[in-house]
């Protein structure tokens, strides 16, 4: 058997490495179950020592059924902004700290969060350096108003009130709550204690933002909530902890005044008091930056500036065009969903995108001037859509040459949540994979996977939809002939209905399932609720894909619904 | 390049430290010199993608060295490790049983294998059952000893797919804990020499005091918020809290121990890294990177900086335990300064199993590799070298590139700490005549170094195995 392997060749199966851990054995099928369209892969819940009520399905949700909120801890990007709109610090100190795990998708998988100890060091560098920057002379008035009256030589007693007061402003809105009794005294002890060892007031300043920075209050997401009256073990969480949900969810950062009064008030104690919240939350540019991170994490376009492309292949790309595609897809669907019509069809359907002067000239647009990004018409012979942006069909091939399965892949996993099994050691030991040198075109190339008959027990399911796009080359632009040879783009797929011809039609078969919908609800979900979306969650998935089917899957529709389900407006009151 | 006093945190060590602020050889040398073999100090794991080119070609194999196991003859892509040949022991016939089986994609089992000797495991989200016996070792030799636990560095790390997020295709090394959890690794070269070397002075005398003191303050105040908090959260919950105060102690403890000075601790030159941007193509990166990318054609800038950044992470006894990570399972960089434009797993299978690359590609590592060893060997640690007190393990995800199969995977120890005796090539193959002779369980050679430090175990597999019951001397 060794021999056989050795003597094998091409193996195109690598691009799964990075998509979720599968554990199906075989079957090669997609699963869309009938849990609201979602996908289940039957182990790839939580672990059960984790789960306080087990992954069960409830078997009605008339009553809150909000399953799972283990402890959440700020992600890179939350943090960032948190930094920014917490002390006025727009470096993204945040960056120096170790990549999250994938987890989710997302990097925001609350059960995947283990502190490793270059995360715990790194803490303590940069909230050393935002504490500092935050204590400068120019900008210590703006975080302590009180200093500029404590002049040169203050009283101990007068620097204690000016910092008391401080205290009290500072962690409330650090820690996105109203402090405990004693915690503002142990934030003044400690004020007090380094001012008396000899540090100077902005340095002891510096010192209790610093404190605060590393303290769990800040770096996680803790929720008590408060019993809901009349529904014996439900919670809801607490004003504040709902201005925090909210915040992190639509806004990626910590609440404003306008959500800690509401909070105040008891505006968010009821799910009318969050829906009206969120939509005012919803209509504000901020809700368009966490837009932009789902949309970089969901798409293949984070990396695009990164794209490496043999120049004499490509003579036109460079990681300019390639961030230039990036911004020119984030764009489009901050366009559709905040600007416009918010329509999730048009997402995939849409004829026309986003160009300035250079990124015409890549893609051959005419009429197109100036640095600024405008609205241009598409030739709908050629293009319709997200899935014919050159950024995504770039950012779904690894290499100087398509590849159909990696392109279909993308399409299967993130855009229509179908479950594909990864070769694994052992079937790869059994397979001998086809001669890529093989053919004029990569059609040809790929021939084996149809032809064999173990290729084609899961190809025949993962190379259609790719096929169908290879008149796109591996940055994206149109072609007709690929040595030559008149590219056929033909394809079909059980899953989209009557074969198919070319990117065009493919585009709008894959808008036109039911699974392309479920799927961008799930996504979201998986977002929102930073975990991994089990059985359990039944009724919020229900509920979530119901209210968007109901809004015509309008996208802003879907984010407000979100807010409404049982996993945001409840808290089981079993304790992680 | 002046001498470094690393006493970041001096002034609060304990009375019981004191005797570490006197010179190296006036506490180690007598010692050591009279010893027979040199005590395993150090511990370095290197790791390379997509295994070995080792397909015969033109008739003629090209990895795994002839001759005998007394006077192995080095082949053309060991060949640029001439010089250290004597420090050398290469090992063929070593299989990742431990991925047998495994659902999992080859290149995630194989680099959660590699230094585990695990599968991949459901219950800890795909990633390993056990520790990898780096962070084992760093239990005892280091955690608690140095300044860091341990220090990992990667160059061109998580590229991918995995946008500069851990994941099982990336992740390598575990921590020794019941959860194995991934350790992700320092990857940008300026922050790595900011933080390990660039907050100290030379030859400066005591920090300031009630700086110290400060920051003693806070992490008292922070140590007290933890445990507050884990103490009204549930199980699972407050097991995150812990874990993350029992790292931000492992920290406080390690900046209190400092680091030893002494004539062989010099802090690496300062190199200029512009043009290497270690977050293109990770999501940190900003929207817009400029005109032109020249970050993969920095990589052997920045692959010798890190070197010899972790050469004096050793020197200055920062640590005990290191890893290199040269790229992740993805391989997802090309080599522009080897005029190969494609990403190396294109080469070794995405593309199309192309041997010339990939011996273009094993030769420029084996001369990285012989660059590190032989600045280790260039260290004086008092009457032996920083190579002869380490143990260095050199491995991959892969056996065979062609086929993603993970026997015959490429290993390389170095050093001559704990009496490891080099200058050898061991061959597990039960008929070295046969290619597709697969040897033993990598399990083993994790066992006979943990051995080498000191570890008495004679097994190292997950529970319910069998198969790691042949460890074999390295002396």
């Amino acid at each position: 058997m060794r021999s056989q392997i050795r003597s094998a060749s091409a193996q195109p199966w690598q691009l799964g490495t990075l998509s979720a851990y599968l554990w199906l054995a075989s079957g090669c099928i997609g699963q869309v179950d009938g849990v609201g369209g979602t996908t289940t892969p039957p182990t790839s819940g939580p672990p059960t020592s984790q789960t306080p009520s087990g992954n069960v399905v409830p078997a009605n949700c008339d009553k809150a059924a909000p399953y799972r909120a283990p402890l959440r801890r700020l992600t890179t990007f939350e943090y960032n902004n948190t930094v920014r709109d917490l002390l006025g610090d727009a470096t993204s100190p945040g960056n120096a700290l170790p990549g999250e795990e994938e987890g989710n998708g997302f990097g925001n998988d609350a059960d995947r969060q283990s502190v490793a100890s270059l995360l715990a060091e790194q803490y303590g560098i940069i909230a050393e350096s935002i504490a500092v920057r935050a204590t400068v002379p120019m900008k210590l008035q703006a975080l302590v108003p009180c200093a500029a009256k404590l002049g040169g030589a203050a009283s101990t007693a007068a620097e204690t009130v000016c910092v008391e007061d401080f205290v009290k402003t500072f962690a409330t809105r650090g820690y996105r709550r109203p402090l405990a009794p004693g915690e503002a005294a142990q934030l003044v002890a400690l004020f007090t204690t380094v001012r008396k060892s000899g540090i100077d007031f902005p340095g002891s300043i510096a010192t209790v933002v610093e404190a605060v920075l590393l303290s769990p209050d800040f770096l996680y997401r803790p929720e008590f909530g408060v019993a809901v009256s009349g529904q014996q073990g439900l919670k809801r969480p607490t004003g504040y902890e709902m201005a925090t949900r909210l915040s992190y969810l639509l806004w990626g950062t910590l609440p404003d005044s306008g959500l800690t009064e509401a909070a105040a008030a008891g505006d968010l104690d009821t799910p009318q008091g969050v829906r009206a919240a969120a939509t005012r939350m919803l209509d504000d540019v901020r809700s368009q930056v966490t837009g932009a991170f789902f949309f970089d994490n969901w798409l293949p376009i984070a990396r695009l500036s990164a794209l490496a492309r043999d120049p004499e292949l490509y003579p036109t790309f460079s990681p300019k065009v390639g961030a230039l595609l990036r911004q020119e897809t984030q764009t489009f669907v901050k366009h559709v969903v905040f600007d416009t019509s918010g329509s999730l069809d048009e997402i995939f359907t849409a004829p026309y995108t986003f160009a300035n002067a250079d990124l015409a000239k890549f893609y051959g647009f005419s009429g197109v001037s100036g640095d600024d990004f405008r609205k241009v018409p598409l030739d709908t012979n050629q293009r319709l859509g997200i899935l014919t942006q050159a950024g995504v069909l770039a950012g779904s091939v690894k290499s100087n040459h398509t590849n159909p399965v990696t392109r279909s892949v993308f399409v299967l996993r993130k855009i229509l949540c179908q479950d594909l099994p990864l070769p694994n050691a052992s079937l790869a030991a059994f397979i001998k994979p086809p001669d890529p040198y093989e053919g004029a075109t990569t059609r040809e190339r790929f021939a084996a996977h149809s032809k064999n008959a173990v290729c084609a027990g899961c190809h025949v399911a993962m190379d259609p939809i790719g096929l169908a796009q290879e008149n796109f080359d591996a940055v994206g632009l149109w072609r007709d002939k690929e040595n030559d040879v008149v590219i056929d783009a033909k394809g079909e797929l059980q899953l989209l209905g009557a074969p198919y011809n070319g990117p065009v039609e493919l585009a709008k078969r894959v808008a036109a399932t039911a699974e392309v919908k479920t799927c961008f609800a799930q996504q979201w979900m998986t977002f929102a609720y930073g975990r991994t979306l089990a059985d359990a969650d039944k009724c919020t998935v229900d509920a979530v894909q119901g209210a968007f089917a109901k809004a015509g899957h309008n996208v802003k529709a879907l984010l407000l619904a979100l807010t409404q389900s049982d996993a945001f407006l409840y808290l089981s009151d079993e304790k992680e | 390049m002046a001498n470094f006093q690393m006493n970041r945190r001096s002034v609060i060590r304990g009375a019981g430290s004191i005797a570490i602020a006197l010179p190296w050889l006036e506490i180690m040398g007598t010692t050591r010199a009279a010893a027979a073999t040199t005590k395993a100090n150090r511990f370095l794991s290197v790791f390379t993608p997509g295994g070995a080119m080792q397909s015969p070609q033109n008739g003629s194999q090209r990895y795994w060295p002839g001759g005998t196991e007394a006077a192995p003859i080095l082949s053309p892509i060991m060949a640029p490790l001439a010089p250290v040949q004597k420090s050398l022991l290469t090992i063929r016939g070593l299989a990742f049983e431990c991925t047998e089986g495994s659902e999992a994609p080859p290149h995630n089992a194989g680099s959660i294998g590699m230094f585990t000797g695990s599968a991949p495991v459901q219950a800890a989200h795909g990633y390993s059952a056990l520790p990898s016996i780096d962070q084992v070792i760093a239990t005892r030799i280091s955690k608690g000893k140095k300044a860091k636990a341990s220090l990992q560095m990667g160059v061109r790390w998580a590229t991918g797919l995995a946008k500069g997020r851990l994941h099982a295709a990336n992740a390598v090394c575990f921590e020794d804990s019941a959860t194995a959890a991934p350790i992700p690794p320092r990857i940008d070269p300026v922050r790595i020499y900011e933080d390990l070397f660039g907050r100290i002075t030379p030859a400066q005398s005591n920090a300031n005091p009630s700086a110290l003191n400060r920051k003693k303050s806070i992490l008292d105040f922070v140590d007290k918020k933890y445990v507050g908090l884990a103490g009204k959260l549930g199980q699972a919950d407050r097991a995150k809290l812990e874990q993350h105060l029992e790292k931000i102690r492992e920290v406080e403890r390690g900046l209190e121990l400092g680091a030893v000075a002494g004539a062989q601790c010099q802090a690496p030159k300062r190199v200029d890294t512009k043009g290497y941007n270690p977050n293109e193509g990770l999501l940190a990166e900003d929207e817009d990177t400029g005109a032109t990318s020249t970050t993969d054609g920095m990589i052997p800038v920045v692959g010798k900086y890190i070197m010899d950044m972790m050469v004096m992470a050793f020197a200055c006894d920062i640590t005990a335990v290191g890893l290199l990570q040269w790229a992740d399972s993805e391989a997802a960089h090309t080599f522009p300064w080897l005029d190969l434009p494609n990403h190396h797993h294109f080469y070794q299978h995405d593309g199309g199993y192309r041997p010339p690359e990939l011996e273009t590609i094993g030769i420029w590592y084996s001369k990285q590799h012989a660059y590190l060893l032989q600045e280790m060997a260039k260290v004086d640690m008092g009457g032996h070298s920083l190579l002869d007190e380490s143990v260095v393990l050199f491995g991959s995800e892969l056996g065979w590139p062609e086929s993603h199969a993970q026997d015959n995977i490429p290993v390389m120890l170095a050093g001559g700490g704990g009496g490891l005796r080099t200058g050898r090539h061991l061959d597990f193959r039960g008929n070295k005549k046969e290619d597709d002779d697969k040897g033993i369980p990598h399990n083993n050679l994790l066992v006979s170094l943990l051995n080498l430090f000191g570890d008495p175990r004679t097994t190292y597999q997950q529970k319910g195995k069998d198969y790691c019951n042949r460890p074999f001397s390295l002396t």
